[in-house]
């Protein structure tokens, strides 16, 4: 029963949203919609056990002295400061969590960000040789879209914009287009499994 | 005399494997010179527009009127240097047009802040009020159930807006129950939202829908762009850059434009010299019979 149960509610739920998919304004989109109103209350109290989850992980780590306790300490005084002033003052324009937010964690997170440009330069610098003929390749078209992408790049050779749209939208693309295919390939055959009960690791069990 | 050529071919290798080598605080001055130059001396270089972001540009462009237009903003605080500028020219594009827009954050973390305040401060520049010419729906866990619970009823999934007011109390909401009443999609994104976007809102309600999206993901995107799933694209900051042009309001985009071109051009002459270094240094260890 255990098992049983979840499959079928699995099963259920995923015949539910395809026949509803292709079949607007039947008695089936209606329970569908019904289905995705839970769907969203659910998510609610996914992300209420996360933050529960992250909040157990760190005070597990102070109160066992881990070497990384200060960090833990930093995010809960963080993560206290956040969740309290939004739940105490709400989360609108000009209150306390948006300007937390607005001035402090969104230019910090931009900042993470921009930094990695330097590691990016450095890492192409140093890893990016012509070692065979599939890196020189690769070599090529990288300089020709990078210099091809900017406006410095037709004044170095006019005809590069041209070159880097051909190399963008002829076999780039159709690199792109396997890689969505594949994974769209997968991403059906693993509901059909978890539909079917085939797949059954979501359960806590191969 | 040969053994002088030698000694001197011994002491010019050195320079080869040091081109392979340049210090990293050389390169990381040459980068943070990069970004800063342009900033203080702007250096103004055209930027070329790309038939996607024309096609973006008139895609909006050619919407009547009053056309009720969902924004999604789906982008985290860190791509806000490339997705921001995009967000604020789109909206620019739409106040001036007098298309009404829906925004709402299928990013839980700090999307609907970032919403609010671009919302807020853009309607403000072409006087437009929240509730009449534009709201805020704010964040709904679980992308799927909310793209599509929209489809049927918009209330159900959003019971109430960004600032707590319930829909039914918002004279633009009660004319937007639901997809049927939107023109179009115009999604601004850092993530795999777009896809879902294509995938279940294009796939099964039909509407017309645009994406700026951040550089790295741009390639993947044009596949939908050529299947004509997109109507329009942006890609990173200079999609945006772009996108103020054909508005005729450059900005932050067009600004930040100098700093990637002196940026890529930089990391070219390096990963160059680098390569240079590679060859010229096998090259001298073949002559010696070391390869």
């Amino acid at each position: 029963m255990k098992t049983r149960l979840p499959v079928f509610v699995a099963f259920i739920s995923g015949a539910l949203m395809i026949i509803a998919f292709f079949g607007r304004g039947t008695v089936v989109d209606a329970v569908s919609e019904e289905a995705l109103t839970w769907q969203t209350i659910v998510g609610g109290f996914a992300l209420l056990l996360g933050a529960v989850s992250i909040v157990r992980v760190h005070w597990q780590k102070i109160s066992t002295r881990h070497t990384d306790r200060y960090y833990s300490v930093g995010l809960l005084i963080c993560f206290a400061v956040m969740a309290g002033s939004g739940v105490l003052f709400g989360i609108g324009g000009g209150t306390l969590f948006d300007h937390l937010f607005q001035r402090i964690q969104a230019p910090m997170m931009s900042t993470m960000f921009s930094v990695l440009a330097f590691f990016i330069a450095s890492a192409a610098y140093r890893a990016f040789r012509a070692r065979s003929v599939s890196s020189a390749i690769l070599l090529l078209a990288a300089i020709v879209v990078m210099l091809g992408r900017i406006p410095m790049g037709q004044y170095v050779y006019h005809g590069l914009p041209a070159w880097a749209d051909w190399i963008m939208t002829v076999p780039s693309m159709a690199v792109q287009r396997g890689i969505l295919i594949g994974a769209a390939l997968g991403a059906a055959s693993m509901s059909l499994r978890i539909m079917l009960g085939i797949e059954r690791t979501y359960l806590g069990r191969g | 005399m040969s053994e002088e050529r030698s000694g001197q071919q011994v002491l010019r290798a050195p320079f080869w494997q040091r081109l392979q080598s340049v210090d990293r605080r050389i390169l990381y001055s040459l980068i943070f010179a990069s970004v800063i130059i342009p900033v203080l001396w702007p250096l103004h270089l055209p930027t070329l527009v790309t038939p996607e972001s024309r096609a973006f540009f008139n895609a909006v462009d050619s919407l009547p009127s009053g056309s009720v237009v969902l924004f999604p903003f789906d982008f985290w605080p860190s791509t806000l240097p490339e997705t921001e500028p995009m967000a604020i020219a789109a909206l620019r594009h739409c106040f001036r047009k007098n298309l009404r827009v829906v925004g709402l954050s299928n990013v839980g973390m700090g999307g609907p802040s970032i919403a609010d305040r671009l919302l807020d401060s853009i309607g403000a520049e072409f006087h437009k009020s929240y509730g009449a010419d534009y709201v805020n729906l704010g964040y709904k866990a679980n992308y799927s159930a909310v793209m599509l619970g929209m489809g049927s009823r918009i209330a159900d999934i959003f019971p109430a807006d960004h600032r707590g007011t319930r829909l039914e109390d918002i004279p633009l909401m009660r004319q937007v129950p639901n997809y049927d009443s939107v023109k179009f999609v115009l999604i601004i994104s850092d993530n795999a939202m777009t896809d879902y976007w294509v995938a279940l809102v294009n796939a099964r309600y039909g509407l017309p829908m645009v994406a700026g999206v951040t550089a790295i993901m741009a390639p993947k995107m044009l596949s939908y762009m050529h299947s004509r799933q997109l109507m329009g694209l942006l890609g990173g900051m200079k999609g945006a850059a772009e996108y103020e042009q054909l508005i005729g309001r450059p900005d932050k985009a067009s600004r930040g434009m100098d700093a990637q071109s002196l940026i890529h051009f930089l990391i070219i002459v390096f990963i160059v010299l680098g390569n240079a270094g590679y060859f010229m240094s096998r090259r001298h260890r073949t002559r010696l019979g070391q390869v």
